[in-house]
This record gives structure tokens, C-alpha cells and sequence, in this order.
């Protein structure tokens, strides 16, 4: 079962995507800042991060930096959710060292689809029941 | 008859002159009966000598010569003199018509002969009738001239006035008495006496026949303050000479309104601006609720469909489909919004053609398919890549096609891709054709505009933001491209995108704003590996010093500026206003020109005033003690706007921004007070550089104003304590000096400017780092190479 860690300070956003992820049997760990995000991606070592770049305290930008410099996390995927259109969220999450990025409204199916790339086969419990939408 | 040879012979003379003459002749008797008419008088009047010879005057050509004039002249005149001259008779001929004649006549005694009278008569009828046009033209003249409503002068090329118009004498209350013969500056007690005016009338009309819309601002006695615009034309005027005219016609009004019509145009550009921020800001807040909204409405729908829940499963779809419409709609706006507000940018990136064409065949095919239509997609060979937004051209793309798969029912929809050469350039062409409903050509008009959809109909029909195609064509637009449509109502569409292959950054303007504002450039994105650095990136060196020039030069473009260097002044001078450079680093101690005159001249030019200047300086003048290292200036009074740009500058336009004025004089204190305190800053007074320190300790400013000449503690050396103070270093400090600053200030003043250096005293090392950090604090953008 795939750990995920949600980093997102936006109570609602962090609610909908951790339930639906959840639904879909993953693992979901949440941080609400970008502190918190580094300090549980080190003690949790999680599959992969969902990274909001608009955070407070450390933004996401500053905190996938932070995860990629330490040898202990750097392996861990990063996917940045930037917000519609910022090209240049975008493009700076690329810089910062994620992996890939979506932008947000998620679009699960979207999302789903990147987060394969890097679990590999271990999601093919996680399809699950899901009807289009 | 004649017996006598001799007389017959001048007889036949006389005869022969009198037939020479041109002009109708007849000779009479006193009876008034024609003896005999000259060949002219026969030819002019197309009678013979048979009908006239011996007959009474009044009865030749059937009387046509019974005129009561001439019977008045030949019967009342004749007999009592000898001679009658140039006597007119206006009168109708039966052959020659009406006619003017000028008689003349003499009484003559020849010879033997009793006395003859003979008539001269001469056609004057052209002459007065060209007369007469000539008078009617001169009328004609001067009834234009006093109908035109503009004042007019007619002037000789002496300026003197021949005469004015009616609109002259009415505009500047004056006669004609008053007008006439004068010199035009002698009117109306001089007040055409005009400097301008002067120059014009007597530089350039007599070199140049005509001039255009001169324009004259001046105080007239009679009208107050007036704009004139003056025309000029010299014409020959016949016996009148050569004359000018001079027109002068009254545009204050039209000025002013002008005027008004330039800043209602800035107010309403301004207001539009500020109208499409707000969309946009209003945009993003619109969005964030939606988005719980579209996201738990999706996953009710889920557990909805787990539990089988149907009939709620249909309500939750209708909620979320909403959502997701009305977030299109808002997304729309949010683009449109960041076009018009010059704040979207290009993300240029180099990207396979197959690849995109693919990927947007796989998402539209659901789409076209919903209608049973088909979607053919059809690729050139040669395609390769291209370098443009990727996200824009997909969505580009994406529109026409999902526009092509509303309008079209079991018909077919086809996507082209090909490479195309036009104008030297290697373009990218895509096609969308479908089969659908077609457009008329009123239709076409109103396609692209925002928020139009061909017609109302259609949104109820079809849905849609009406947004898609005004989108596409300014994404288009951005990228140096555009959309251009062709239709047969009934049998299709066929929408054409036409993109540069290589897309370069583009400027705001071509995006439909026409304020030149440099602000406003949209950069692209550019992450190309050839920097090709441009004369608006450079940094400008001027130092006299070779060694410190070719240090300079190697140290910045390693950081990724591109530089330009001068070795004097003036050269510095000159290649800072063709370059327009990012920064300048100017040395102190020059030959010929030194740093501060430079300066001097920098600062004095509207155009490079803003340019940052990091002066370089020696340490070796005991006398000019330590530098300042101030990071601005401002001169006495304080002008407001001045003052909020440095407080912009200085990021302190925030609310609260706290600041302290060091300064001795109360009256300065309390007006730059009440000035920042209306931008929004919290302000601390210090009277002297003493009680400014003491105060700094209580309550760090974010900025501070300094006074240099204070008493206890002056400006130089609480600069000096503050910079030397590790928490304090950076706060920038903005010198408050008069408006000429003495030499000896000058000297140790070295700080109207962003800040100053040493080139001693300091390694190398330090001096580049503090370069490196003054070009950092001033945000200058530089070139990295890959």
C-alpha cells in the first residue's frame, strides 16, 4: 500500500484529495506547512510527496529544495501542485527539483495517472470503482 | 466727276486709308446720308455698298441704326460742334447681335466736297464684357475673403496691410481704418508684434511661397489668451503685385479639447487596466470555492455510485458539470483578463509536433466521436518540433476543435499539421476542417470577439464560454501568429493557425495596447542555451583605468551581464544614451571628466536619470574622510512623487513602514512627515544624528532620511556610526540635501547615488562581491549563461 505524503495548507483541498486518495487505498499522511512536510518526510519516508508550492513557513519550493539536498529523501518523488496557469510556478517547481507537477483544480484521473509513472505496479489495487467525471 | 487727275488721285488715297482702317467707318453729309462706308463697315455689318451708299443713316439695314441715342448725338451734337468722342451705344443689330459701340466723330470740309461727318464706330462689347468679369471676379474675390469665417490679412511684401477680411476686423474688434495701409505690427497698438511672428513673416516668407500651420500662443488685448494657427500663401496678384495671405485661425478650443480627449483616454486606459487586475484578482477568489464546490460534489457522486444511490447520482453530476462550466468560464475571464492586463507571460520551450498532436487527438476523439463524427488527423512528414508555449498552443488547438465537434453531426473532422516557408521564415500551419454547420459571413465578423458567440442561440444550443476563439486569437497574437477562419455556410469551416516555428518573447503592445510602456514587455520564459545578450542588458563600466576596466569587464560577464566599457567621461556619456544600460559603474577620479560631473550629467538626464550608479572610489584623499554609502537622495523641498518612488524603491510602500528623518530643521521635519505619513509610514523624528542613534535603539526604521549639516551629531558621521553598526548596515539611507550641493559637500557626499565602493582597502574579491550585491539590490536582470 503506497505511502502518500499531501502537503497542502488549504483545509479544504488537503480534506478532498487526502478522502480520495484514501478511497482509492492509499496510504495518506498529511502536513500543513512546509516544516511540517520536510520534518514527516524525513520520519516517515513516504512513497511520494504531493507538494503544494504556495505554503507558509517554508514554501514548497524552498521545502522540495530541503528534501532533495538530503541523501535521506532525495529519492522520495516530489510532484508540485501549482496553481492554474502559473507557468512560472511551474517552471521554478521544476527548478526546485520536483519530478513533475499538476496543476490544481486536481483532476484525479490527472493526477492518478502521473502518481503511476513513479509507484510503478503497486497501485493496481487502487483503481478501484471510480465512474467518469 | 472729277475733272482734275490730280485730285482724283488723292481722292482714291484718301479712299484706300479709309479702307485700311480696321474699324467701321461711314461718312455722311450734313443730311445725314451716307456718302459712302469703308470695307469695315460693310464686313462688320454684312451689308453691301448698294443698300447703303445715299441713304439716310436710320434707314440702313432696315433702321437698324434708328436709335434715339444716336439720333440725339448726330442731330443735337453734330451741328453745334465739330467733333464728338468716344460716345457709347449699347444696342441690338439684327445680323451681329448686341452689341457695344464707341462712336467718334469728326466734321470735316474736304476740298470741294460740302462737309462730311464722319462716324467712327469701334466694338467694344469684348472689352466691356471682359471688363465687366474682371469686376465680377474682384467681387467674387472679396466676397470669398468675407465669407470665410477665419481671419484673414492681405498683406504686400512690405507686411503692410492691404486689407483684412470681415472674420478679421470682427475677431479683433478692429476697423478697417485702424487696419489698412499699416504695418502689421503697428495694429491694434501692437499686439501683433510678436517674436514668432516676426521670425515667420520675415525669415521664412520671403524665401518660401507658402507656409503650413504655424502655431502662435499669445495674450491679445481684445481676446485674451489664444492659440492661432497661421497659413500663409504669397500670390501674384496682378497690377496689385505680389501679396500674402495670411490666415489665422483660432484653435485654443480644439487644443483644449484635445487635451481633455488625451487624459480621458489615459483615465479610461487606466480604468481598464485597473478593471482587468481586478478580474484577475477577483478570478483566483472565485475560484478556490469552486473548487470545494466541484471537488465534493465529485466525490459524493462516488460514494453516491458506490451505494447505488442513482437517483442521487444524476443531481450530483448536473452539480458538478455546472461547477466545472462555470470554472471554464472563470478560467476564460481569468486569461482574458491577464492579456489585457499585459500580465501573461509566454513559457517558451522546444517540443516535439507528433507528440502534441497526439495528445490533443486522444482528449478531443471522446468529444468528436459524442456527435458520430470522425476525426481524421493528418501530419506532414517534415514536422519536427517547434518552439513556442506548449500549454497555449494545445489549448489553441483544443478549442477549434472542440468548437469543429459541437457544430458537426455525422460529418468528419480533420486535423492538419504541416511546416510551411513564407516570408523566409519556417512557419507552423495548423487546419481544423470539419463538416458542420458552416458560418455566413456576418457570422465571421463577430467570431473572435470576447464574449460573442455567432449568435445567442448557440450558447443555449451548443454551451460554451463564447470566450474559446477570442482566447485562441490572442494566444495566437502572443506568439507572433494568428487564426484566421474560412466557411461555406452548410458545408463547413475550416479554422487556420499560422505560428512561427521559433516563437520569440513578445511586447504588450502587439496585443492590442498601444501604450508604449516599457513595464509592460512580456518576457518570455526563456531557457535557450545561447544567451544573446541585447544592448538593454548591459552594464555600462567608465574608468579611466584599463587594469579596472578589463577586471570589471571579466568579473560581470562571468556573472552573466553583458558589458559595455568607456574610458572617459564624455565616452560614457555617450554610450549610456545609446545603450540605455541596467546599471553603470562610474570611477571617481578621472581625467578631464571626473565621476562626479559624470554623475552630475547622468542624473540630469531624464532618460538616464533612474539608471543605477555604482561609483567606485579611492580611499586615498585623507581630507575626504569616509564615503557615505548612501543609497539615495532627495533634494530640498521634498517633492511627493520623488519621495514615493524612492519609498517603492525601498519596498516601503507597504503600510506601517517604519521611518525615521534625521533632520535639524522643524518645519522640513513636520512637511516630509505629514508627506510619508500619507504614503502610509510610521515616522520617528531625531533633531541631529545623536538623537537619531538613540532613537534607532528603541525602534529599528526600515529607511531612513538624513540631514548632513546638523548640529551635535551631523549626517556624515551618524551615516558613518550606522553603517559601522552590524544590525544597521543595511538600512538604506536617503540623503536630504539642497538643491546645488557646494563642491566640498559633493566630495563627501558620495551618496546621491546607489552606493559607493572602495577600491582600496579591500581586496579585490570584496570589491566585485559588493558590485555583484549593488546590481542585486537593484534587481537587474542578467543573463546566465546555460
Amino acid at each position: 500500500m503506497p505511502k502518500i505524503l499531501l502537503v497542502e495548507d488549504n483545509e479544504m483541498n488537503r480534506d478532498m484529495l487526502s478522502r480520495r486518495l484514501q478511497r482509492r487505498g492509499y496510504e495518506v499522511i498529511i502536513a500543513v506547512d512546509g516544516q511540517q512536510g520536510v520534518a514527516l518526510a524525513q520520519s516517515e519516508s513516504p512513497d511520494l510527496i504531493l507538494m503544494d508550492m504556495s505554503l507558509p513557513l517554508i514554501d514548497g519550493w524552498e521545502a522540495t529544495r530541503t528534501l532533495k539536498g538530503a541523501a535521506e529523501t532525495k529519492h522520495i518523488p516530489v510532484i508540485a501542485l501549482t496553481a492554474h496557469a502559473m507557468s512560472t510556478d511551474r517552471d521554478r517547481a521544476l527548478e526546485a527539483g520536483c519530478d513533475d507537477y499538476d496543476t490544481k483544480p486536481i483532476e484525479l484521473s490527472r493526477l492518478l495517472g502521473k502518481m503511476e509513472v513513479f509507484l510503478g505496479g503497486d497501485t493496481g489495487t487502487a483503481a478501484g470503482t471510480r465512474k467518469g467525471a | 466727276m472729277n475733272q482734275v487727275p490730280f485730285v482724283e488721285d488723292i481722292e482714291t488715297y484718301a479712299q484706300d486709308i479709309v479702307d485700311t482702317v480696321r474699324e467701321p467707318l461711314l461718312m455722311l453729309d450734313t443730311n445725314l446720308r451716307v456718302q459712302s462706308a469703308n470695307r469695315a463697315f460693310y464686313e462688320t455689318f454684312h451689308v453691301s455698298a448698294a443698300e447703303t451708299e445715299n441713304q439716310l443713316i436710320y434707314q440702313l439695314g432696315n433702321g437698324q441704326w434708328d436709335i434715339p441715342d444716336l439720333r440725339t448725338l448726330l442731330e443735337d451734337v453734330i451741328p453745334t460742334s465739330s467733333v464728338f468722342n468716344d460716345f457709347e451705344l449699347e444696342h441690338t443689330f439684327p445680323i451681329i447681335g448686341r452689341r457695344v459701340m464707341l462712336l467718334n466723330g469728326r466734321k470735316l470740309r474736304a476740298g470741294s466736297h460740302s462737309a462730311i461727318i464722319v462716324l467712327a464706330m469701334e466694338d467694344v462689347t469684348e472689352r466691356r464684357r471682359s471688363e465687366a468679369d474682371l469686376r465680377a471676379i474682384e467681387t467674387y474675390a472679396q466676397d470669398i475673403v468675407d465669407t470665410v469665417r477665419e481671419p484673414l490679412l492681405i498683406l504686400d511684401t512690405t507686411l503692410r496691410v492691404q486689407s483684412g477680411n470681415r472674420a478679421f476686423y470682427h475677431t479683433f474688434k478692429v476697423s478697417p481704418d485702424e487696419t489698412e495701409n499699416r504695418l502689421i505690427y503697428e495694429l491694434g497698438n501692437g499686439q501683433w508684434d510678436i517674436p514668432a511672428l516676426r521670425t515667420l513673416l520675415e525669415d521664412i516668407v520671403p524665401k518660401s511661397s507658402v507656409f503650413n500651420d504655424f502655431e502662435l500662443e499669445h495674450d491679445f488685448p481684445a481676446l485674451g489668451r489664444r492659440v492661432m494657427l497661421l497659413n500663409a500663401r504669397k500670390l501674384q496678384a496682378g497690377h496689385h503685385g505680389e501679396l500674402v495671405v495670411l490666415a489665422m485661425e483660432d484653435v485654443t478650443e480644439r487644443r483644449r479639447a484635445e487635451e481633455e480627449v488625451a487624459k480621458a483616454k489615459e483615465a479610461s486606459e487606466m480604468a481598464n487596466r485597473t478593471k482587468s487586475l481586478f478580474l484577475a484578482n477577483m478570478s483566483h477568489e472565485l475560484r478556490t470555492p469552486l473548487n470545494a464546490i466541484v471537488g465534493y460534489s465529485e466525490m459524493l457522486q462516488e460514494e453516491a455510485t458506490d451505494r447505488e444511490l442513482d437517483s442521487f447520482c444524476a443531481d450530483l453530476e448536473k452539480i458538478t458539470v455546472s461547477g466545472k462550466h462555470l470554472l471554464a468560464l472563470i478560467n476564460d475571464i481569468l486569461d482574458l483578463s491577464k492579456i489585457e492586463a499585459g500580465k501573461m507571460e509566454l513559457y517558451l520551450e522546444t517540443f516535439e509536433l507528433k507528440a502534441l498532436i497526439d495528445d490533443v487527438a486522444a482528449t478531443i476523439k471522446p468529444m468528436v466521436e459524442n456527435n458520430s463524427n470522425k476525426l481524421h488527423i493528418e501530419r506532414a512528414g517534415d514536422l519536427g518540433a517547434m518552439r513556442a508555449d506548449q500549454v497555449k498552443v494545445r489549448q489553441a488547438l483544443f478549442n477549434l476543435l472542440s468548437n469543429a465537434a459541437k457544430f458537426t453531426h455525422d460529418g468528419s473532422i480533420t486535423l492538419n499539421a504541416s511546416r510551411e516557408m513564407m516570408d523566409d521564415a519556417e512557419w507552423i500551419v495548423f487546419r481544423v476542417t470539419d463538416t458542420g454547420i458552416g458560418l455566413s459571413p456576418d457570422k465571421i465578423v463577430r467570431l473572435f470577439q470576447d464574449f460573442t458567440q455567432a449568435d445567442a442561440s448557440t450558447t443555449r444550443k451548443f454551451g460554451g464560454t463564447g470566450l474559446g476563439l477570442a482566447l485562441t486569437r490572442r494566444f495566437c497574437q502572443m506568439m507572433g501568429g494568428d487564426v484566421t477562419v474560412s466557411s461555406v455556410p452548410g458545408q463547413g469551416s475550416t479554422f487556420t493557425i499560422k505560428l512561427p516555428a521559433i516563437v520569440h518573447e513578445v511586447r504588450a503592445e502587439v496585443l492590442g495596447d498601444d501604450v508604449a510602456d516599457p513595464d509592460q514587455v512580456v518576457a518570455g520564459i526563456d531557457r535557450s542555451t545561447d544567451p544573446i545578450p541585447e544592448p538593454s542588458t548591459c552594464v555600462l563600466v567608465i574608468d579611466d583605468d584599463l587594469v579596472q576596466r578589463d577586471l570589471m569587464r571579466r568579473f560581470l560577464s562571468k556573472e552573466g551581464y553583458c558589458v559595455r566599457c568607456a574610458s572617459t567621461g564624455e565616452e560614457g556619456l555617450r554610450l549610456a544614451l545609446e545603450l540605455l544600460p541596467i546599471a553603470i559603474t562610474l570611477d571617481v577620479m578621472m581625467p578631464d571628466m571626473d565621476g562626479w560631473s559624470v554623475l552630475k550629467a547622468l542624473k540630469a538626464n531624464p532618460v538616464l536619470r533612474e539608471v543605477p550608479v555604482i561609483m567606485l572610489t579611492m580611499v586615498d584623499d585623507p581630507e575626504r574622510g569616509h564615503t557615505l554609502g548612501a543609497a539615495d537622495y532627495v533634494t530640498k523641498p521634498v517633492n511627493r512623487r520623488r519621495l514615493s518612488k524612492i519609498l517603492k524603491r525601498y519596498s516601503c510602500s507597504t503600510p506601517e513602514c517604519p521611518i525615521l528623518i534625521v533632520e535639524d530643521d522643524s518645519m522640513i521635519r513636520a512637511s516630509m512627515r505629514k508627506l510619508l505619513e500619507k504614503e502610509g509610514c510610521r515616522v520617528t523624528e531625531a533633531e541631529n544624528g545623536e538623537v537619531g542613534l538613540a532613537s534607532m535603539e528603541r525602534d529599528r526604521p526600515s529607511l531612513i532620511f538624513l540631514d548632513l549639516l546638523m548640529p551635535v551629531m551631523d549626517g556624515f558621521e551618524f551615516a558613518e556610526k550606522v553603517r559601522d553598526h552590524p544590525e544597521w548596515r543595511t538600512i538604506p539611507i536617503v540623503v536630504v540635501t539642497a538643491a546645488e550641493l557646494t563642491g566640498k559637500e559633493r566630495r563627501r557626499l558620495n551618496g546621491y547615488v546607489e552606493t559607493i565602493l572602495h577600491k582600496e582597502g579591500n581586496s579585490k574579491e570584496a570589491l566585485l562581491q559588493q558590485v555583484r550585491d549593488a546590481l542585486d539590490n537593484n534587481a537587474v536582470p542578467r543573463i546566465f549563461a546555460a
